[in-house]
């Protein structure tokens, strides 16, 4: 069973049903992803690329076709199970970082942690996985409104990573840093990947998506490559 | 606990709107004060008043049916304005009401002066007889009278005229009744059913029969040991007396003060329902700063949802908030109506004594359960709100 693919998509469609008419924003998706895969997902804007990270990123479920995770069929699943699914398996990373402006950069990193364990933070284990995204220790105790952009990132990919997820999913996670910082990034993705992490990233960058072993390019709705 | 994470998200939240967090506070802070100050208030008035009247609890009154025939017992009276109880009719209720005490009352009220040629004044004057007295009054000065000579005052008597243990009463115009000296002064009774003493002179019946010219009563007064026998030496002399007609009214005096207290126990809860309306004010303000922390965290609540929070801990974050504006505000409010009660009872009973009691204090408790269960009631709406937002809409707000 270790060998099985972390993420199915078989023949996914997802319509939204809207006043002026249904509009097919997938439409008969198929592909896995593999168990260490570094993937991009790539397409223009209204590709349904972002219905694709919401479908992936168990927030949404298919209008049909079927989505396994580690095997888990997620077509059924009540909202407490997707939940704990997005919890348990699946790390996000977005553009804009999104960390919680109340919590400090451990707490940030720690709280999946919590959620998942219902317990207090295990402040230890937060620091071991701050360290493994190369954030300096005097940053740990700030809030993120003092961390530059990069450094938010990294809390980001701290915070993702924290409950050992079997896929990480980054939605442009260099879209808003410098060249410089948003290399820095997707050399710390690499390390990551070669340690054994599946990544899949959406992105629009081409120099960005040459990060990845894999390209999956979608347009109107279908994969196209 | 990861509900410790979302707690103390919650009291970040609160203390970041610092400004705002308070001015919530301080709805529920006014609505608890004016709660339980009027809690206090009113129940300060029913202590007071039970206090009056709490000697007088333990009887059951006998007195000639008013506005009925007018006679057809006894052989006192015989005309609508000299409704008795004749003796006959006092052995009648002494034998149903046994063992309990019953006491025969003469009243009247006459002109008197303290001394020769001092001002006339005119008071009650009672008779009793010199056996019952010590059952019905506790004196606070001197002696009971045992001789016809004698008598005892009520304390309020006795200051406004400066009477002393000691004093001589002429009773009727320029003393034609008789003069009395002063045995004993009574204790304050208060508002009284049975006998009112506080400003009469309380003579012998056989003093009262002879300078009044009378051998009837005018009440009988049941002084009931078990205070549960009440209904049932009530209902006995009623069955004795008004077999036929309807010649004796019986009053129990627990029932009346029961009445009274029930009546102050009205106005204690209108009074506090006013200060509820200023709680449901409160609560919508409530309301109103939960929908904005809400809208304002529509962001942090799809990232809190996409990675893992369940809908009913996005719930218990924003409830916590809630309840930790109504458990400051109430505790806030809580020991200003303290401060509130004490002014409140200061300035309308002048009395303080009746703040610190558990009747009292249990206002204070009403007052801060309403304000916290007002927010979090008023924190509902806003947190199911929140839960049930769809993580991807909410990712995407700006």
């Amino acid at each position: 069973m270790s060998e099985q693919p972390v993420m199915v998509f078989q023949d996914v469609t997802k319509v939204y049903p809207l006043p002026a008419g249904d509009v097919t924003a997938l439409d008969g998706i198929s592909f896995q992803v593999e168990r260490g895969e570094f993937i991009s997902v790539m397409g223009p804007s209204g590709s349904g690329k972002s219905t694709l990270l919401n479908l992936m990123g168990c927030l949404d479920v298919p209008t049909t076709g079927d989505i396994f995770i580690s095997g888990t069929r997620i077509r059924d699943m009540s909202d407490i199970e997707l939940t704990s699914l997005r919890r348990d398996r699946i790390g996000f990373i977005f553009q804009y970082f999104n960390l919680f402006p109340l919590l400090n950069t451990l707490e940030n990193v720690t709280f999946p942690l919590m959620l998942k364990s219902g317990k207090k933070a295990d402040a230890e284990r937060g620091r071991q996985v701050l360290r493994s995204v190369q954030l300096e220790e005097s940053l740990y105790s700030h809030t993120p409104t003092e961390l530059s952009g990069g450094q938010q990132q990294r809390v980001a990919v701290a915070r993702a990573l924290i409950n050992d997820p079997d896929i990480l999913l980054c939605d442009e996670p260099t879209g808003n840093l410098d060249s410089k910082t948003g290399a820095g990034i997707m050399d710390l993705m690499t390390e990551l990947n070669r340690k054994g992490t599946t990544i899949i990233m959406v992105t629009h960058d081409q120099g960005i998506a040459e990060y990845s072993k894999r390209t999956i390019r979608i347009a109107d709705g279908r994969i196209v490559s | 606990m990861s509900g410790g994470i979302f707690y103390e998200i919650a009291k970040r939240n609160v203390r970041i709107h610092l400004l705002r967090s308070s001015l919530a506070m301080l709805g529920i802070i006014i609505g608890v004060v004016a709660i339980a100050s009027m809690g206090i208030l009113g129940n300060s008035l029913v202590l007071t008043v039970s206090d009056s009247l709490k000697t007088v609890g333990d009887s059951v009154i006998v007195t000639p049916h008013v506005g009925g025939n007018t006679r057809g017992f006894g052989g006192g009276g015989g005309s609508a304005t000299s409704l008795t109880l004749s003796e006959q009719d006092f052995l009648q209720i002494k034998r149903v009401s046994a063992p309990n005490v019953a006491i025969p009352v003469l009243q009247s009220s006459d002109r008197m002066q303290l001394g020769v040629g001092s001002d006339e004044i005119v008071a009650a004057v009672y008779g009793l007889n010199p056996d019952d007295i010590p059952d019905l009054l506790k004196l606070k000065e001197g002696g009971y009278s045992r001789g016809n000579s004698g008598c005892i005052v009520g304390s309020k008597f006795a200051d406004d005229h400066n009477v002393k243990v000691g004093s001589r009463i002429l009773i009727g115009t320029d003393g034609n009744k008789g003069t009395l000296r002063v045995t004993g002064i009574i204790e304050e009774r208060g508002m009284a059913f049975d006998v009112s003493t506080d400003s009469a002179v309380v003579a012998t019946k056989d003093w009262f029969d002879a300078a009044y010219n009378r051998n009837d009563y005018d009440k009988v007064v049941v002084k009931v040991k078990n205070l549960d026998d009440l209904p049932v030496v009530k209902s006995a002399i009623e069955k004795q007396m008004n077999k036929r007609d309807t010649v004796v009214d019986v009053m129990d005096t627990r029932k009346t003060m029961d009445t009274i207290f029930q009546a102050f126990g009205q106005i204690t809860t209108f009074v506090s329902a006013i200060g509820g309306i200023s709680m449901l004010v409160a609560g919508v303000s409530i309301l109103n700063i939960m929908m904005m922390s809400v809208t304002e965290r529509i962001k942090e609540i799809g990232i809190m949802r996409s990675i893992g929070a369940q809908r009913k801990e996005v719930m218990a974050m924003f409830l916590y908030e809630a309840a930790i504006l109504g458990i400051i505000g109430s505790i806030i409010g809580g020991v200003m109506s303290l401060l509130g009660g004490y002014a409140i009872s200061t300035l309308m009973l002048q009395n303080t004594k009746y703040l610190f009691v558990p009747s009292s204090l249990i206002h204070i408790m009403y007052g801060m359960t309403f304000g916290i269960t007002i927010c979090l009631i008023c924190g509902i709406y806003p947190a199911w709100r929140a839960a049930n937002l769809n993580p991807i809409d909410a990712l995407r707000h700006e």
